[in-house]
């Protein structure tokens, strides 16, 4: 096990422990649960949930996935059970392991994102929250978090207010300056940053000239966002002194140092998890295995280190 | 793995490590090992026995013609059995109804109910004799298999659920279907809602994570109204009253 070489995997985030420093991402790993019979989900680094929604939510018109070269596009609509029923069966559940979660909260008002936000927060048995304020999914609410800058800034706040543990913002890609957005909800009190969620997307079945999706159109994710993430963390990075779990496309360990290099301070993988629900062991593995040929002793020294010694 | 082509068709024997015990309907997730393709495959298993398993490939995008084209004593990364299956009860007389590859799940469902002493007619709706290789007289052997052709080169010479209507379709204490959606619902048109009740389906669909993680391959369902269930995890079998067949045709 990665556990005893060595290197130091170990990180702590907002407060938080890890044992390594690979997550698996919001929306692709459940809540845990439908994974337990396949693998050990200690071993993880922390898991981010499944969104969370105020009442139960029944997803968007299939189709909701269609695959495209080095990417998946989707469209689920933050298909969910609801608060009480997450409470009741899944974070109950997730608490019983030595695993960091991070519950991921939407909502389609201020109100519901406080609401869910401040009771998953009063159970204590979360470690963190993760605030998707850019699903690209979802259309109702009329509200455009994700978009601008100051409406995300007042969300956190407001959310901030509620809780009493960290509050991770999940940013979108879509955005003139990411750094800028990053930036307000830094001030606005958030404790760390993911990033990124999907690309907004779309694909056509040149036969009926009908999209591929039921929703029209979807998050691309996979290996074809990940230069996009790398980039987008480096900007973040320099913009402010937040912990970033850095996502996007990450199928190797040598893509999860990478985006450590440009300033993440832990990885999340995503869409890999598909084609392998054990892969983020094996980034686990790889990373240390790098680190020892570095002679690193510690994960932590990765972070950053494109920077440079010029800024 | 051992390869056997039948027209179109690729069966793919898998000598399986350790103990598989799967019941019809229910699939494996395969991997491909093509460059740029990112999601395993999902395949209804198409005969399992002491030791191995079989799959049934028939070529329609990169994953399936890797999977057509691997060389044989290849080991496949699969994960599986995965799903709910099809529930089977002793004696009776069943109408199992397949449309293209959905011989697959169908075949399989087909030798256990005869294992369960049940009398079986198999409908099975393919495009041409020629798609089929011989295939539809090996399995003629098997049980009492009836084909539809689109063409009209062997068999019935239509769809096949206008061969299942000509053929009478009271007297069947469960009818069985797996294959394309529009199928599926022109079935169900078919047989009403008194036959539903007695109606099983295996859908198709397309998966990403295949253990239901992701809530990609909703299907709705009239339980909650307006609500989805996922084929990877909730079916991929249902029973008829289960699904909301007026939003599975819209």
């Amino acid at each position: 096990m990665a556990e005893d070489k060595r290197v130091d995997l170990g990180i702590e985030l907002s407060g938080i422990r890890l044992r390594n420093p690979v997550l698996v991402c919001s929306g692709t790993y459940g809540n845990g649960r439908e994974y337990a019979e396949w693998l050990e989900l200690e071993a993880l680094g922390g898991l981010m949930t499944k969104s969370v929604t105020l009442a139960p939510c029944p997803g968007n018109a299939p189709p909701r996935l269609w695959e495209t070269p080095s990417g998946m596009l989707n469209s689920i609509g933050l298909e969910n059970a609801g608060l009480e029923r997450f409470l009741a069966d899944e974070l109950t559940w997730l608490s019983h392991l030595d695993l960091p979660v991070w519950v991921n909260v939407a909502g389609f008002s201020p109100e519901e994102y406080v609401e869910v936000a401040g009771e998953i927060s009063r159970t204590g048995l979360a470690a963190a929250l993760e605030l998707n304020i850019s699903c690209p999914n979802v259309k109702r609410g009329g509200i455009h978090f994700s978009h601008d800058a100051h409406e995300a800034a007042a969300l956190v706040e407001l959310v901030k207010a509620e809780i009493e543990i960290p509050l991770y913002v999940k940013l979108t890609p879509r955005c003139t300056d990411i750094a800028h957005t990053a930036a307000m909800v830094a001030a606005a009190g958030a404790d760390g940053i993911s990033m990124i969620n999907t690309f907004p997307a779309m694909a056509v079945d040149i036969e009926t000239a009908s999209p591929r999706l039921g929703n029209v159109t979807g998050g691309l994710s996979g290996p074809a966002i990940h230069p996009i993430a790398v980039r987008m963390v480096w900007e973040v990075a320099r913009a402010v002194d937040l912990p970033i779990i850095g996502m996007g496309g990450i199928w190797t360990w040598k893509d999860a140092v990478e985006m450590m290099m440009v300033g993440s301070d832990a990885v999340a993988v995503g869409t890999l998890n598909f084609a392998d629900p054990a892969a983020p062991l094996g980034i686990v593995d790889g990373i240390a295995a790098f680190l020892e040929r570095k002679g690193m002793d510690s994960v932590t020294e990765l972070v950053d280190m494109v920077r440079g010694e010029d800024e | 793995m051992a390869r056997r082509q039948c027209g179109c068709f690729v069966e793919l024997t898998m000598e399986m490590g350790e103990p598989f015990a799967a019941a019809p309907g229910q699939f494996v997730h395969v991997r491909c090992e093509v460059p740029g393709l990112i999601l395993r495959r999902p395949y209804s298993l198409y005969d399992v026995r002491k030791g191995s398993a079989s799959l049934l490939i028939r070529e329609v995008g990169a994953g399936s013609a890797w999977l057509c084209a691997v060389e044989e004593g290849c080991e496949l990364d699969m994960l599986g059995p995965l799903g709910r299956g099809f529930s089977m009860s002793a004696g009776g007389r069943h109408a199992l109804i397949a449309g293209g590859t959905g011989i697959a799940a169908i075949r399989f469902l087909a030798t256990r109910l005869m294992e369960l002493d049940g009398d079986t007619v198999v409908f099975w709706g393919v495009e041409g004799e020629k798609e089929c290789g011989g295939l539809h007289g090996a399995l003629d052997g098997e049980f009492d298999l009836r084909l539809a052709t689109m063409d009209g080169s062997a068999g019935y010479a239509g769809n096949v659920i206008e061969l299942f209507r000509a053929s009478g379709t009271e007297g069947f204490t469960g009818i069985y279907a797996c294959g394309p959606r529009g199928m599926l619902a022109g079935l169900a048109e078919c047989i009403g809602s008194e036959g539903l009740a007695r109606l099983q389906v295996c859908m198709e669909e397309r998966m990403a994570c295949g253990v239901g993680a992701c809530r990609g391959c909703a299907v709705p369902v009239s339980s909650p109204p307006g609500g989805y269930l996922t084929a990877c995890k909730d079916g991929p079998v249902f029973t008829g009253r289960e699904l909301d067949w007026r939003r599975i045709n819209g």
